[in-house]
């Protein structure tokens, strides 16, 4: 029902969106994974018509919505990055106005108060003003107040980015639901490939403003499915050594984390004798090894040699 | 548009601090100033040139005395300049035969006050000695008429001509601060519109279906309203519960109110277009509140000012065409036609501005 095409954005520097081509399909679930900075938030600003692309087009079932967009902003709405409500209002008075400017007023407007609010579990606070909210409260609000006219999608930028984990699974659970039991379209944006995984059908990735891969989730495991990933940890950080085993042969990709390695090998490649006999030789304790199953992170890992998160 | 203006309000009524404020500011400075400048008459010494004999001298310090806002008295030349110098007294008056010297120790409205009383009174005053040397007992003959006239007429003179300077101590401190404080009331009110670009609200307002034109148009009709009232709810309450004395076209006074408001609401918007950093904004608010203020003759007459500089900033400035128009009207006792010129200026002004300031707010969010 939505797509992009090639969609571009330039800015005197950097293109921060370069050649995006993505499409959404009715009540589908789609993750748009990548880094700070790799464009998802410009992205996201040109589909919702918020800002106009350098070039390329933005289509709602089938038609541009660059010259015509009342048809997109009757339908669909953003959850922004950044808390975006009035908080000298109470959570009631920022839903109320959310609600007037997508039309809605009366008893309907009440009635839908209500229902988002206890959409998102906070009807009994409906009252108390939204900056003395804590930070997990407030972006429940900033979704409910995408709530209020009921949109048919439903686009997330980084929602979860600084909140406690219980008001995070209460809002995973919240979009899930709205994907699961109406039907609503979820364009999710993140950085955390464990939201991703859990939320979403499909996935595009993307990096320095390109989508770099796309597919469901297995389809994009299987781009390592001829490859494991090994996971070292040791007693204390050795850069000299770190170095050393990502030179090994075999070895596509090596990243460190403080005390720990991960390395990811073709299938069956016997690099563990190598690998401890080297530990050995530089005197490194070998606290814990584990052979994983590849995740999305992982992916990301294998495309671009960096991690998602730094 | 009625979603985002209603929105507005109940912000006000959440956070009113800045607003109430900037009334009670408005009501504490002029009533107290008002009550401070109604000590009794005001105090002149009054010393005589040689050429004036002690007789004549006296006859003009009981023909100035006539008038109760002074209290002349006659002294040594030395003591009156001492009293000066000492700054116990602002100014003091130096007698000659057909003609006067003004000693002044300060600059302030009040030379302004004395200043255009003795020349009234003085070219009164000789013309009927000139006119007794032709027709003797003419004096008494006046003076008697004086007290009842056979008819009266009323002459009114317009602000600007030589000689016909008035001064209205109350008036001018009320237009002036009420004009001053209002600035930061609707200036104020539309950093909102910064802030939520800031904060995101905006881009929400943009993706939804409500039109740009009528986001803006909530925003600025908030800022003009709010100020409008604040402004009007001011002359209402000086001139019902103080009693001042507003003129009779008070209706007018709320037309000018209206006027002054478009151009301050317009000057805003400019403003946040080419500062686009709420804290930037907080200090250049003020700056330019106090600026406009000080040059545009809401502190102290814009007669008073010489410096031709000024006196052509001045004549950019909204300030200057408010005050000038409430004056003419409130104090001259003029009409509508007196005031045409500056209700233009000051509509001319607000629609440059806000023609300006929105292009130059859309251009930057474009880019
Ligand atoms: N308004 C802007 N002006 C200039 N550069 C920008 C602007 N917005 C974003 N960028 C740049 O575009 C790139 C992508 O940014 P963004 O879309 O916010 O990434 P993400 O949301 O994935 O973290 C970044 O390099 C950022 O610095
Ligand atoms: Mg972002």
């Amino acid at each position: 029902m939505l797509d992009t095409d090639k969609l571009t954005k330039k800015f005197k520097d950097t293109v921060a969106v370069d050649n995006v081509t993505i499409s959404l399909r009715q009540g589908e679930s789609v993750g748009l994974l990548g880094p700070n900075g790799a464009g998802k938030s410009t992205a996201i600003a040109m589909i919702s018509t918020l800002m106009k692309p350098t070039s390329g087009d933005v289509r709602l079932h089938g038609k541009s919505v660059l010259k015509n967009n009342g048809a997109m902003r009757a339908i669909l709405v953003v959850v922004p990055q950044k808390i975006a409500l009035y908080e000298e209002l109470s959570a009631y008075e920022n839903l109320k106005f959310f609600g007037r400017i997508y039309g809605l007023t009366g008893k309907k407007l009440e009635g839908q108060i209500q229902y988002v609010l206890e959409l998102v579990g906070l009807s009994d606070r409906q009252k108390e003003l939204v900056k003395n909210y804590s930070g997990g409260m407030q972006r429940r609000v900033n979704l409910a107040a995408a709530m209020m006219h009921e949109p048919e999608v439903l686009i997330m930028d980084e929602p979860t980015v600084g909140i406690d984990p219980q008001s995070r699974n209460h809002l995973l659970e919240t979009i899930r639901k709205l994907n699961r039991e109406q039907g609503m379209t979820v364009l999710y944006t993140s950085h955390y490939m464990e939201e991703v995984e859990k939320l979403c059908d499909r996935v595009y990735i993307m990096d320095h403003g390109k989508v770099i891969a796309s597919g469901t989730k297995e389809e994009l495991k299987g781009i390592l499915s001829e490859e494991e990933t090994v996971w070292i940890e040791f007693d204390k950080s050795y850069p000299k050594l770190f170095e050393k085993l990502g030179q090994i042969e075999g070895i596509q990709h090596a990243v460190t984390d403080e005390h720990s390695l991960k390395l990811i090998i073709p299938k069956g490649a016997r690099v563990l004798g190598t690998l401890f006999h080297e530990a050995e030789r530089y005197g490194a304790q070998i606290i814990n090894v584990n052979v994983q199953t590849p995740t999305l992170e992982d992916v990301f890992l294998r495309l671009t040699g960096r991690k998602l998160r730094d | 548009m009625k979603a985002v203006f209603l929105l507005q309000w109940r912000r006000f009524y959440r956070k009113p601090l800045l607003v109430v404020t900037m009334f009670g500011l408005t009501v504490i400075f002029v009533s107290v100033s008002a009550a401070g400048n109604q000590g009794g008459p005001q105090a002149v010494p009054l010393y005589a040139d040689q050429s004036l004999t002690e007789r004549e001298a006296n006859d003009w310090l009981e023909r100035l005395n006539d008038d109760d806002r002074f209290a002349f008295e006659l002294m040594p030349e030395s003591r009156a300049r001492t009293l000066v110098a000492d700054g116990n007294v602002g100014h003091a008056v130096k007698l000659l035969t057909t003609d006067y010297r003004l000693l002044v120790g300060r600059e302030d409205p009040n030379r302004f006050v004395l200043d255009s009383y003795l020349r009234r009174t003085y070219s009164e005053e000789l013309s009927l000695q000139r006119a007794e040397q032709a027709v003797p007992g003419i004096r008494e003959q006046v003076e008697s008429s004086r007290d009842n006239p056979p008819l009266t007429l009323t002459v009114t003179s317009r602000q600007g001509e030589e000689d016909s300077f008035q001064y209205n101590g109350e008036l001018q401190l009320l237009f002036g601060m009420t004009l001053f404080f209002v600035i930061y009331t609707i200036m104020f009110s539309l950093v909102r519109i910064v802030d939520e670009k800031r904060t995101g609200t905006w881009s929400r307002m943009i993706i939804s279906p409500v039109r740009k034109w009528q986001i803006y148009l909530g925003h600025l009709g908030y800022s003009f309203l709010v100020g409008f009232s604040q402004i009007t709810l001011i002359f209402l309450l000086f001139r019902f519960a103080f009693g001042f004395d507003l003129g009779d076209h008070f209706w007018l006074l709320i037309a000018i109110a209206a006027c002054y408001t478009f151009s301050i609401v317009a000057l805003g918007l400019l403003i946040i277009s080419l500062v686009t950093k709420p804290q930037q904004l907080g200090a250049v608010i003020p700056i330019i509140a106090t600026g406009m203020a000080m040059v545009g003759g809401a502190f102290w007459p814009i007669e008073l000012v010489s410096n031709e500089i000024l006196l052509a900033i001045a004549k950019v400035l909204p300030i200057t065409y408010g005050i000038e128009a409430l004056t003419t009207v409130a104090v001259y006792g003029e009409g509508v036609e007196a005031i045409l010129l500056q209700l233009a200026v000051l509509i001319g002004f607000g629609a440059i501005c806000m023609v300006i300031g929105i292009r130059l707010l859309e251009w930057r969010s474009a880019s």
